[in-house]
């Protein structure tokens, strides 16, 4: 009855019955492997859930204040308000220090899930026509997640996110030209400036946001409007889509994983520690702890700042510093890459024609291989970042680790993807040529003591889908 | 309630159970681990019940087949691309208006930058230059002066100018070796004192405080890539990413027994930059 | 007896004592040190089984170990407690082990060594209780942090070897590193680091043991490397699997 009357009363100011009943009935296809990129929107809407109780909590403010809450080591000490507030909301907030984990607990996940995401997405060619754009605005808020969470967790102002932006800072700082300008404009002059933790907490909790609220808007539209890709499987064909109704199915589906993300989200805010910012203390210029790493997702740029072998040349007057590299030129060409992919392929191949099937991966050997190969690429950079972890761990020496990784970089993605091909292709041809079982007979004694042979028919095994 | 209805069931109770034992650990005061478990089961009960009736038990919501969005026809694209075109031309027909037109947007656009240049002041020589002046005192973060016999051998601390504690471009490191281990130029020899020799603290990749000394080897290594220096000739960088030497702070041991900088450092402080003085 | 044979008869004699007693002082002769109490002469053995291979009768150093002169008593009770030395093959890195001395075995060899090791850092008195934890966490912060970790959970540093986790060291054995700076690890004299500081740093050091994880299970303090894995492995992982098993019968 209540139902009836909502519907009615929206349906007579706006004219949406059939919009409503058009979209209702919309299908997606139920692939476990699609719901990476809802893992990642459900893990949104927790950061922006949490991250409004903590804004109500954080003081984005530069200005000096001695500690005088219950962590005993730093009392008396003399701390920027921000860090204060951050401590406050750690140790002395009910259910502050559970939502500041969730918090950045859910930020790791939704990078994790879109990184994989990505991935899947890659992998089965469902970013070709008509989806480049989806793709694009994807990659864009690949690039837009990694600015939230590194502002996000340089907002409580302590040594290892100081030092963290400080390198940043520097990554800039080298650029021809604009550098030292750009430095000083950004981050509002030499490091480290007043106004540098409020222009990251608006980055943070307004643009960025807002950024990523336009891209997901675009991004999901898109996958509404031009439906959603499918496996081949019988009876399908290019020109429809088979899958489970948005309402009630899909959509309950839909909320139960949002619950389970952050039901998993929470878990770990609890019982897994995050971020203790009270064991790396203030942030205070000169000095920097170790180890020191960015968050995960970071990590590819990190390693690439640790391997690159010391290059500082000076052209034409022109000191090029030995962070400029690595540090924005190589993430450069990574993204610029990353974003036109979809282009880069179809020029590769010819193929301008429209996909809504998705591949397996077998079926496009090359861009499978050229996939595994780049990922080889960001895991051994990935594993750099992190090298003098690695090698305490390991009990290695972190000089030799470092030359090991390095000649990793060099050979072992071609390697990868070389063998990755070779397999794909097998695959595929295994798919298509199944193998032919051999005629198998039997041998029988008759009742009257001769012998026949029974001959089965030919088969054959293996091969399909 | 049937068989499969149950491990529904069973979710969705486990949820209402540890919502309420949420009520229970908030009132009592909180306890982050508890919340955490407790917030898993009521989130993940409700969760897990969802998709297990969504996927399991409306199985006679079956899957069905739907036309897909498809490519617009020539004709459409014709037309709606005639409809911009022929807006776009009225305003084009009209040619110097339109010039115009586009000077002014272009010039108020370029205008419109000038508040990003209130962003932040002119670098100038900033990169460049540090708080140190001939005769500053070097002293510790706790504003201590130092004299001779402030280090014994193989020791190092952060100093300041005197005017500056605490100060990012500014910082230094001080260490303390034998002399005679020393392999520099007449020119930073000079800029030593009796063992005694001082360094810019940040590093020259990516403007880290170089925080390990390690005195056997006599080496500074940075913590963030570990770019090693070697004190006793000049910090010339000897691995990592680092390819320019430390400047040296030049110092001297004054009339009054403290240790005082005779000049700024030999070379600008931090990562390079395009224009740095070589 | 002939008067020969009696004046052999005493030769002999005094000849024989004269050996043992010889014997006897020689096995007193100065070593490293002057063997006068039980505790010195327990040292000496302990020290001639087993550290005169590598560091010498007199403890001068070989080719195989340095010299022991003016290292200070801090070194080896330092050494001895953490059980860096003895070092199973000459050449190894010392690294923190179960000591193979007891705690008077060790007082033996301070009390032997003394003599030879004058000069360096001696052992030094340690008190924690009512420390400055505040002065002790800002001073391991700007000093130490660099190579030990943040969270004291150790580094690896580079020249081959690692700054160790602090976690296990007692807070004697802490201050008596600041003191002497082993292995690669610089030194803070009594002037350069006062005593009440570096008691603070030891203070603070054994307070991390058990406190300051009010988030749960730490993930061995390393930071975001750890927090990574955990989100990628435990975190999807755990969605993912619900994914699969929450799937249609179909």
């Amino acid at each position: 009855m209540i139902v009836e009357k909502l519907v009615r009363g929206v349906d007579e100011r706006l004219d949406t019955t059939s919009f409503i009943r058009r979209n209702l009935r919309k299908v997606f296809p139920d692939h476990w492997s699609f719901m990476l990129g809802e893992v990642a929107l459900y893990a949104f809407v927790l950061l922006v859930l949490t991250g409004i109780f903590l804004t109500f909590f954080f003081v984005a403010s530069h200005e000096t204040v001695v500690y005088d809450g219950p962590y005993e080591p730093l009392r008396g000490q003399e701390v920027s308000a921000a860090y204060d507030s951050v401590m406050r909301i750690s140790l002395e907030v009910r259910a502050g220090l559970v939502m500041r984990q969730t918090h950045h607990w859910a930020a790791l996940i939704f990078m994790a899930a879109t990184i994989v995401h990505m991935l899947r997405v890659f992998f089965t060619g469902a970013f070709r026509a008509p989806r480049e754009l989806s793709w694009m605005l994807g990659v864009l808020l690949f690039f837009t997640g990694i600015g939230a969470g590194f502002t996000g967790y340089s907002l409580p102002d302590d040594l290892l996110s100081g030092t963290g932006l400080r390198i940043i800072y520097s990554a800039v700082v080298g650029i021809p030209f604009v550098g030292p300008w750009a430095a000083f404009l950004f981050f509002g002059g030499e490091f480290p400036a007043p106004e540098l933790l409020s222009r990251i907490y608006i980055l943070h909790v307004l643009l960025i946001p807002l950024a990523i609220l336009g891209l997901l808007g675009g991004h999901l539209s898109l996958v509404w409007l031009q439906t959603h890709t499918q496996f081949r499987a019988p009876g399908r064909t290019e020109r429809t889509v088979t899958g489970t109704p948005v309402w009630p199915r899909f959509a309950l589906k839909a909320v139960g994983l949002a619950f389970v993300t952050w039901a998993v989200s929470a878990l770990l805010g609890g019982i897994a520690q995050i971020n203790p910012v009270w064991l790396y203390g203030p942030f205070v210029p000169y000095s920097a702890p170790s180890p020191a790493q960015p968050d995960f997702y970071v990590g590819w740029l990190e390693g690439l700042l640790r391997l690159w072998p010391a290059w500082e040349f000076t052209l034409l007057g022109v000191t090029v510093s030995s962070a400029f590299l690595p540090g924005a030129v190589v993430p450069g060409v990574i993204t610029g890459i990353l974003l036109l992919w979809p282009f880069l392929e179809s020029w590769a191949t010819g193929d301008r024609e429209w996909h809504h099937f998705a591949q397996r991966p077998r079926e496009a050997p090359v861009r499978t291989a050229i996939g595994a190969g780049g990922l080889t690429v960001f895991t051994i950079l990935m594993l750099s970042g992190s090298n003098d972890v690695l090698a305490h761990f390991l009990h290695v020496e972190v000089d030799g680790l470092n030359s090991v990784l390095r000649w990793s970089l060099l050979f072992l993605p071609a390697v990868v993807a070389i063998v990755t091909y070779r397999i794909c292709r097998d695959l595929r041809d295994r798919d298509a040529r199944p193998i032919q079982r051999p005629a198998r007979s039997r041998v029988r004694r008759t009742t009257t003591g001769g012998y026949e042979a029974d001959h089965e028919e030919l088969g054959t095994t293996g091969g399909g889908p | 309630m049937n068989r499969p209805e149950r491990p529904v069931a069973i979710a969705l109770v486990a949820s209402i159970v540890a919502a309420l034992g949420l009520f229970v650990v908030y009132a009592a005061g909180g306890q982050p681990q508890l919340e955490g478990i407790l917030l898993f089961i009521s989130l993940g009960g409700l969760g897990v019940a969802l998709m297990l009736w969504a996927r399991g038990l409306m199985t006679s919501i079956t899957d069905e087949t739907q036309e897909r969005h498809a490519p617009a026809s020539p004709g459409d694209v014709d037309s709606a691309t005639a409809a911009v075109e022929e807006g776009v031309e009225e305003i084009r027909r009209r040619r110097f208006l339109s010039r115009l037109l586009l000077a002014a947007a272009g010039a108020l656009g370029l205008a419109a930058l000038f508040p990003v240049r209130s962003l932040g002041g002119s670098p100038g020589d900033a990169l460049a230059t540090t708080a140190w002046s001939p005769g500053d005192r070097l002293v510790t973060v706790d504003g201590d002066p130092l004299t001779i016999d402030a280090l014994e051998l193989e020791s190092f601390t952060t100093v300041f100018p005197e005017d500056a504690v605490g100060s990012s471009d500014a910082q230094a490191v001080l260490i303390r070796v034998d002399p005679s281990l020393l392999e520099l130029t007449d020119e930073q020899l000079a800029a030593t004192a009796q063992g005694y020799i001082a360094y810019s603290k940040l590093c020259t990749h990516a403007g880290c405080p170089l925080g390990l000394y390690l005195a056997a080897t006599h080496e500074l290594r940075c913590p963030c890539h570990q770019s090693t220096f070697a004190v006793l000739q000049g910090a010339e960088p000897v691995y990592g990413p680092a390819a320019r030497a430390l400047p040296q702070l030049p110092i001297e041991i004054g009339e009054d027994g403290y240790l005082r900088a005779t000049g700024d450092f030999t070379g600008p402080a931090g990562p390079s930059y395009w224009n740095m003085p070589t | 007896m002939t008067r020969q044979a009696r004046i052999l008869t005493w030769v002999l004699r005094v000849g024989l004592i004269a050996a043992i007693v010889g014997q006897v002082a020689w096995s007193f002769r100065p070593g490293v040190g002057r063997a006068q109490t039980d505790e010195e002469a327990l040292g000496r053995r302990l020290y001639e089984s087993g550290c005169i291979t590598c560091h010498g009768v007199d403890g001068t150093g070989t080719d195989l170990g340095p010299s022991l002169e003016g290292v200070g008593t801090a070194s080896v009770h330092f050494y001895l407690s953490t059980g860096r030395m003895p070092l199973a093959n000459p050449g190894d890195q010392p690294s923190r082990r179960p000591s193979t001395y007891t705690d008077d075995e060790i007082e033996a060899f301070v009390a032997y060594l003394a003599p030879l090791v004058a000069g360096g850092p001696e052992i030094p008195d340690v008190h924690i209780a009512g420390a400055d934890l505040s002065r002790g966490s800002q001073l391991f912060l700007n000093n130490c942090a660099a190579c030990h970790g943040a969270g004291a959970g150790g580094d690896s540093i580079g020249g081959g070897q690692i700054a160790p986790s602090l976690v296990e060291p007692t807070a004697q054995q802490i201050v008596e590193a600041i003191r002497i700076g082993p292995g690669l690890m610089p030194r803070w004299s009594e002037t350069t680091m006062e005593p009440a500081d570096a008691d603070a740093v030891a203070a603070y050091l054994v307070w991390l043991r058990d406190n300051a994880d009010e988030g749960g299970i730490q993930l061995g303090r390393v930071g975001a490397v750890a927090e990574g894995l955990i989100a990628m492995v435990v975190g999807l992982g755990l969605i993912l699997l619900v994914i699969r098993l929450t799937r249609a019968k179909a």
